[in-house]
């Protein structure tokens, strides 16, 4: 099914300032503001995993659920849209569902160390009854799969369904439309995608590339891949560096 | 054929010839068409051609919508006499032409009650009301005169001339709650989807059942597909929807079938389509398959999956009739929902208040399974008893068995003891009690039933369903049934019960979707009602004798007569006895396995708890 899309604009009651109360005290924000970011901004804190602010929010760690008016919300897509909002970011029943969260997490990968320092923060330990004989470290948050779709590559997928779950290419095979960009293995929270990068030469995926040098430097800094796509900036950061801060001093030379 | 006026259209149904004088209906509902409903019929149509041909083209044999009574089909009917006959065979169907067809009379020995062969005071039938499924073993599904003659397509009449705020008032206050399980007030829905602002708008109707043992809807859509075809054109033209699609799993090809033929149907006759009977209001409708998965059935997990992405649901804060479909006004109900709104369009919404309870209009069709006498369809005023579902309707648990617990509400639902069998069946009052109405599945055990045996079933079902988008509910069930598993077989441990509580009510809080929430109802109920089960579990027995190996069984030598049915199902050959006399269970060789609890139809065989060094 194929259809324009062209999107409507949230039929909004009101616009413009909306104010409310998180965890008792008084704060602002737009109408279709959203609640993480605004109490991100007022200072309270909110544990998240799935949520990158470059990428489009998913919502499915439950880390940053709040309550608002009784309900429990993923703050990361809640829009705050109505005056008189109450927020609460720690209450009983919030506490409890954290808690098994960050408790699932850890016997899903009880080595990571964003989930270790989580289960410290929360003052929790693994249950050995609910210990797995096979963790994998992965926690299918997914932002890989989101990172790879921002950057145009759209290369690897969450396949499967439930428990079977998992991230890979096209039919479980080394993706064909990888460009070996690492961006999925930049943005993992458990840092579970391996990848080899040597002077030359980086895999990943079980997919191999060997790298291009940078016009300037000779530096090998980007697969061929990367340098095909749109917009490629055919040059190495640091060159890149380079030829910005020249760029501004001659700007600068010449306004003087 | 097309009809430009509503005037031509009307003209067309009154003119249409009377149906032939005397019609044998075969049940074509999944169960009838299970046992042979389908040669059946054919033999039944051999035979009446057989006779003489004049009387053949007036007598028919037509394949129908589910009679109800699945447990003992193939079933056949017969009007205008309103014979109702059981399990059917296809021998008998030479005596059926012969005597009920040509003649007129009853084959009695077909009927449950010789006496009274028009079922007329048949237990099952008689404290249902069928409104929904009025048309079945009625009309033929496919026949579109047939349809007609029923009074179909008298509500789209009244409503082109009503016009659509008249319709939409009607639904509104008649009170109809949504079928497909949240019973979420339709008036509400249809509100704010007719004031959202976009265009297009879409109606959807869910046909995506997935609950284990239930089958209202596909009996509904095999059944009756113009009624769910109306439903939506009348919706559509309430809320100024032009586009509309049925969502059906593909495992119903008959429905599938059945509905794109009717939609077909319906476009010829310029029913669907552009410029609808000449008022210029435009309705286009079609099928989309579903692959089958059970969380497409969530509201959020359809639309994606109608628009080519992965079924997995997404947050709601903004609702879907506001921001849908293709983010256009979408209004979605089940298609259980829009058969009746021809009804209420048509009769008004004092009429259909005066249906079911207060608060809960209407009726609802139950699909009644698991250990009772009489299983099927069964469509009960809303705020029934569920005790004359069971006992009347049902008719009781088999011979020598007791009742433990009613499921209700599919594998999200939740399981309540006897004790609760005086509640009312209606949105309001199953909640309180720590279930669901769900679609409509209502599952009935008996004392052979193992309540975590149950739980871990359901767990099991939710577990290989869940999306796996949201991690309480993918992780979370697979602790569960992991637990659960645990404790079926023997490897239970004290505290297992209260951390499977936590686990429940943590997903219940903390999980993504509807689905997802009330994943944890089995486990929450079951150790709600049934909690002495789950601390045996944790010592190792299970009083039920279906967890293996975690009893003893005993024979009651004042109860057994000795009938000797437990000898020959022991696969271990440890019951032994002469016949006539009580017969006893040698432990050492005992397997543990419950055959004979099953087998036996005296309540002499129970169970016992394993003593230590046995």
């Amino acid at each position: 099914m194929s259809e324009p899309k062209i999107k409507t604009p949230l039929p909004e009651t009101i616009s413009g300032n909306i104010s409310g109360l998180i965890d008792g005290s008084q704060v602002s924000a737009n109408v279709g503001d959203i609640l993480l970011n605004v109490a991100r901004e007022h200072g309270f804190r909110i544990p998240t995993l799935c949520y990158h602010p470059g990428l489009t929010s998913d919502g499915n760690c439950r880390l940053c659920l709040v309550e608002v008016n009784d309900r429990l919300v993923s703050s990361c897509l809640y829009p705050l849209r109505t005056p008189g909002f109450e927020v609460k970011t720690n209450s009983p029943r919030l506490k409890r569902s954290r808690e098994l969260v960050i408790t699932l997490m850890l016997s899903r990968a009880p080595k990571s160390k964003v989930v270790l320092s989580l289960a410290e923060e929360f003052n929790l330990k693994p249950d050995p009854r609910l210990a797995r004989t096979k963790e994998d470290q992965c926690l299918r948050c997914g932002l890989c799969v989101r990172a790879c779709q921002a950057g145009g590559a759209e290369a690897i997928s969450l396949v499967g369904r439930g428990s079977e779950r998992k991230v890979c290419g096209p039919f479980f095979e080394p993706p064909i439309d990888c460009v070996g960009c690492l961006a999925c293995a930049k943005v993992c929270p458990t840092s579970v995608i391996d990848f080899i990068e040597q002077r030359d030469y980086r895999a990943i995926w079980e997919r191999h590339f060997p790298l291009v040098s940078c016009p300037i430097c000779s530096r090998p800094f980007a697969t061929q891949e990367e340098l095909a796509r749109p917009n490629a900036d055919q040059i190495c950061p640091s060159c890149r560096r380079r030829a910005m801060a020249q760029a501004l001093y001659d700007v600068d030379y010449l306004r003087r | 054929m097309r009809f430009s006026t509503p005037q031509d259209f009307n003209q067309y149904i009154s003119s249409l010839p009377p149906s032939a004088a005397r019609r044998l209906w075969v049940c074509g509902g999944p169960g009838c068409l299970a046992q042979g409903a389908e040669k059946l019929l054919l033999a039944l149509r051999n035979e009446a051609s057989k006779t003489n041909k004049d009387v053949s083209c007036q007598l028919l044999a037509v394949p129908t919508g589910c009679l109800g009574l699945c447990e003992r089909g193939p079933m056949v009917a017969c009007q205008p006499e309103g014979y109702v006959y059981e399990k059917v065979k296809i021998e008998d169907a030479q005596e059926i032409v012969v005597e009920t067809l040509i003649s007129g009379r009853p084959v009695s020995r077909l009927c449950q009650d010789p006496k009274d062969p028009t079922a007329s005071n048949h237990p099952f039938y008689l404290p249902q009301k069928r409104l929904i499924m009025r048309r079945f073993g009625r009309i033929n599904p496919d026949s579109f005169e047939d349809y007609l003659r029923t009074s179909g397509y008298e509500a789209l009449l009244s409503a082109l001339s009503i016009g659509p705020l008249e319709v939409f008032s009607r639904v509104e206050n008649s009170g109809l709650r949504g079928r497909g399980g949240g019973g979420f007030p339709a008036g509400r829905k249809w509100r704010a989807c007719k004031d959202a602002i976009g265009a297009p708008k879409y109606v959807l109707a869910n046909g995506d059942e997935g609950d284990p043992g239930a089958f209202m809807n596909r009996s509904l859509m095999e059944g009756d597909p113009f009624s769910i075809i109306e439903g939506m054109t009348l919706g559509a033209y309430a809320v100024g929807a032009s586009m509309g699609y049925i969502y059906v799993r593909h495992e119903y090809p008959l429905s599938v079938e059945r509905l794109k033929l009717a939609i077909k149907t319906a476009e010829n006759f310029g029913l669907l389509g552009d410029d609808i009977l000449g008022t210029g209001f435009n309705f286009n409708l079609s099928v989309i398959e579903g692959g089958g998965a059970f969380v497409c059935g969530e509201s959020t997990a359809l639309m994606a999956s109608i628009e080519g992405r992965e079924g997995q649901p997404r947050v709601k804060y903004v609702r879907s009739v506001e921001r849908g479909l293709w983010e256009k006004p979408t209004l979605l109900q089940n298609v259980e929902s829009w058969a009746n709104i021809p009804l209420i369009v048509q009769h008004g919404s004092e009429w259909f208040k005066q249906i079911g309870a207060p608060n809960n209009p209407g009726t609802k069709i139950f699909s009644l399974v698991g250990q009772v006498k009489r299983s099927g369809l069964a469509e009960m005023p809303l705020g029934s008893i569920i005790r004359t579902l069971v006992e009347d309707v049902g008719g009781g648990p088999q011979k020598g068995r007791t009742l433990k617990a009613v499921q209700t509400g599919g594998p999200s639902g939740g399981c309540l003891p006897t004790s609760a069998l005086d509640l009312p069946l209606d949105f309001d009052s199953l909640p309180e009690a720590g279930t669901i109405m769900g679609s409509g599945g209502l599952i009935v055990m008996d004392n052979l039933s193992c309540m975590v045996d149950v739980a871990r079933y359901f767990t099991l079902f939710l577990k290989n369903e869940s999306c796996g988008k949201c991690l309480p509910c993918r992780e979370g069930l697979e602790v569960a049934f992991n637990i659960l598993d645990d404790l079926c077989c023997g490897r239970g441990q004290t505290g297992h019960s209260d951390l499977l509580v936590n686990l429940a009510q943590g997903i219940q809080d903390s999980a993504l979707c509807g689905l997802g929430q009330s994943a944890a109802n089995p486990v929450l109920s079951t150790i709600r009602y049934f909690r002495e089960e789950y601390l045996e579990h944790e010592e190792g027995f299970c009083r039920a004798g279906r967890c293996q190996g975690l009893f003893l069984v005993k024979i009651d030598r004042d109860k057994c007569n000795g009938c000797g049915a437990c000898q020959p199902v022991c696969p271990a050959g440890a019951i032994t006895g002469r016949e006539r006399e009580p017969r006893t269970v040698k432990v050492e060789k005992c397997l543990g396995c419950g055959a004979c609890l099953t087998a036996c139809r005296f309540r002499a065989a129970s169970t016992e708890r394993k003593v230590a060094g046995v």
